[in-house]
């Protein structure tokens, strides 16, 4: 009977966090494409190791396909800057909240010094969710599988 | 009085299984939701997410096409309808990883080509957590809901469902 949601105790580290690739502000967006497929990753955080200048991710990739864009520029003139983050201490609570009001499906963790420290997907707290639920409920049919003409009489 | 947690039928108290359905009911008691969102989760259907309904494309639409569709509609997906049937789904994540760098190369092929087949549906009356955890065995971020035809009338995306638990955790202090 573990079945409590500690949205506003639990710390973003309870919802899977995931390892960032980091690339540097002249990698090309060629090269961030070839990376993203390579890795089967949504996102890179742009910047050093030890401080995050922007995200790319496959939305800004998206558009540049759409818009037949030369994908020989650096990825620092088409990312978007100073990302919203999530501080490794922040709830699940406050990042629900960041991500459901920003429109965000992906937010960059840092810690104390800025350093990031990967990212929060909104898939990593749909699974903390299915982590925290009683596991009856995942049995129960989409459709009812028969039904009864009537109740047994005594 | 016992409600069914699938079919919503009112047993009488003390029923083993759902007299509707034959749900088991042993195991309501099992999980006691503590919280508003928790309950939320475990009693409403997809209904409450509001439901957008999808964009739908032909499957010999030009992949380059749906790109600027996705674009200019600010959505993650399209659905691919034939005679009004579902038969796949295209999302940005397939723009990316089936596209990449030769995508101006590709534009005028038909996105049959890089759909998902037959994608994973949800029928209306589905719970909202149930909707959650297909995503997440998935890791899908639509699922389409289809009517008992089949025919899909709504799209659930995990943004609906962050939304959904923002608007649920409320005014709790976070």
């Amino acid at each position: 009977m573990n079945f409590q949601l500690r949205l506003d105790a639990e710390s973003v580290e309870h919802a899977f966090p995931s390892d960032s690739l980091t690339v540097d502000p002249h990698t090309t967006v060629r090269e961030v494409f070839l990376l993203l497929k390579d890795s089967n990753a949504g996102h890179v955080l742009v910047g050093q190791t030890d401080q995050i200048q922007g995200i790319f991710t496959e939305r800004d990739a998206l558009k540049l396909m759409a818009g037949g864009a030369d994908l020989q520029i650096p990825v620092a003139d088409v990312m978007s800057r100073d990302p919203v983050t999530l501080h490794i201490d922040d709830t699940v609570g406050k990042a629900i909240t960041s991500m459901s009001h920003g429109g965000y499906r992906r937010l960059p963790i840092v810690d104390g010094a800025s350093t990031p420290r990967g990212a929060l997907k909104a898939s990593g707290i749909l699974h903390y969710l299915v982590q925290h639920f009683p596991a009856v409920i995942y049995n129960l049919p989409p459709q009812p599988h028969h039904k009864t003409q009537e109740r047994e009489g005594a | 009085m016992i409600l069914c947690p699938d079919c919503s039928f009112e047993n009488i108290e003390g029923s083993d299984e759902c007299q509707e359905c034959g749900q088991s009911l042993t195991t309501l008691h099992l999980a006691e939701a503590a919280t508003d969102v928790e309950r939320s989760l475990l009693d409403d259907r997809v209904g409450v997410l509001n439901p957008k309904l999808p964009v739908a494309v032909a499957p010999e639409t030009p992949v380059g096409e749906v790109l600027q569709k996705l674009v200019a509609q600010s959505i993650g997906c399209v659905i691919v309808v034939e005679n009004e049937e579902l038969v796949g789904i295209f999302s940005e994540r397939d723009a990316l990883q089936k596209l990449n760098v030769d995508f101006a190369a590709l534009r005028e092929h038909p996105v049959s080509e890089y759909m998902t087949s037959d994608p994973q549906t949800l029928a209306a009356d589905s719970k909202v957590a149930f909707a959650v955890q297909r995503m997440d065995l998935g890791s899908y971020r639509h699922v389409p809901i289809v009517d008992d035809q089949g025919r899909p009338v709504g799209i659930v995306s995990v943004r609906d469902i962050l939304r959904y638990l923002a608007d649920k955790m409320g005014a709790v202090e976070i």
